[in-house]
């Protein structure tokens, strides 16, 4: 026995309030839904499509045509399509075989906590960290120096899991 | 492994849950009406991942959660945060049936309480979960879950004299 054992019991004699007679057919309501319709998962938020951050990633691949076509390449290809981009980088960079990748810097702008989530079929909940981050790459051209940056902004989301909270 | 999401009737399951998830609940929202949503919200989150109800730590610490993306998803959020910890803090009572005069002296003595301090009371006493499950629902150490326990009634036997 302890010096609260008077006090716990007259704790344990409060009883709860009953939640209203709502809450039932509700939960019931909200239980057939989900039942029903698997279309009703929330995605997470890292699979959704990030408009800004592929608008920002496509403008900076187009700087980075724009860079190769006007600096490094005779003007005779000059009609290219965006579908075909990644393409057309390659053989940009197979075309300049002087250019060595010379750094990669990533520098963080922002780190947000943005509390607990609950993946899908995960036994704990995870903490989501949200981490915003410009990475910026470097090439140069081995016989005239000449150097080549592109920077682009980058977002990363982590799921660190934890116990309980 | 019983679960929830195989429980035939899980209303028996949920009826006999539902008092203290919505107390517990009321520990950070302000109205009984948005503590049952919290509660719905965690428990058909909870269903739809077939956990165990038997991990009522995690079932717990679902309700918790729920509730803070509740205050979190606001839009405005930072504002509403002030007044629900500020009440929270203050002014939130656990809701109790039929309070005599001495009971409810001692519902204000528990208002008084800082909100760690009640919210391992409200776990220990009348969701009744063991120390080891306040710690892992809350994040916490289990010597720190049974130092706030003992601190709460430390607290209240200073302003209650049981009758």
């Amino acid at each position: 026995m302890n010096d609260f054992s008077e006090l716990e019991s007259e704790l344990k004699k409060l009883r709860p309030a009953q939640p209203s007679a709502g809450l039932m057919s509700r939960v019931g309501s909200a239980l057939a839904d989900a039942r029903e319709s698997t279309a009703k998962v929330i995605r997470p938020q890292q699979f959704r499509i990030n408009w800004l951050g592929l608008g920002l990633g496509l403008a900076a691949a187009a700087t980075f045509l724009i860079f190769a076509r006007v600096d490094f390449r005779p003007t005779d290809k000059t009609k290219q399509t965006v579908a075909s981009a990644t393409p057309f980088l390659q053989q940009k960079a197979a075309a300049l075989p002087n250019y060595q990748a010379t750094g990669l810097t990533q520098v963080v702008y922002s780190k947000r906590d943005e509390g607990l989530v609950f993946s899908p079929n995960a036994e704990a909940p995870s903490r989501r960290v949200r981490t915003a981050k410009r990475e910026t790459l470097r090439w140069r051209d081995r016989r005239s120096g000449a150097q080549l940056a592109v920077s682009y902004p980058t977002e990363e989301v982590t799921l660190i899991p934890v116990s309980g909270q | 492994m019983e679960n929830v999401a195989t429980h035939e009737d899980w209303k028996v399951c949920f009826s006999e849950l539902a008092p203290g998830l919505v107390l517990f609940a009321r520990q950070w929202v302000g109205s009984a009406a948005d503590a049952e949503d919290v509660v719905q919200d965690a428990f058909v989150r909870f269903w739809r991942r077939n956990l165990s109800i038997k991990n009522r730590a995690l079932l717990y610490a679902a309700v918790r959660s729920a509730a803070l993306d509740l205050i979190r998803r606001d839009t405005r959020r930072a504002r509403r945060e002030a007044e629900v910890f500020g009440r929270a803090e203050r002014s939130v009572q656990p809701q109790f049936e039929q309070l005599d005069d001495s009971q409810r002296e001692l519902v204000a003595a528990l208002d008084r309480l800082s909100r760690d301090q009640r919210e391992v009371l409200v776990m220990k006493i009348w969701i009744e979960l063991t120390f080891a499950e306040i710690a892992e629902a809350l994040g916490i150490s289990q010597n720190t879950a049974a130092s706030r326990y003992r601190y709460a009634l430390a607290a209240l036997k200073k302003t209650f004299q049981p009758q």
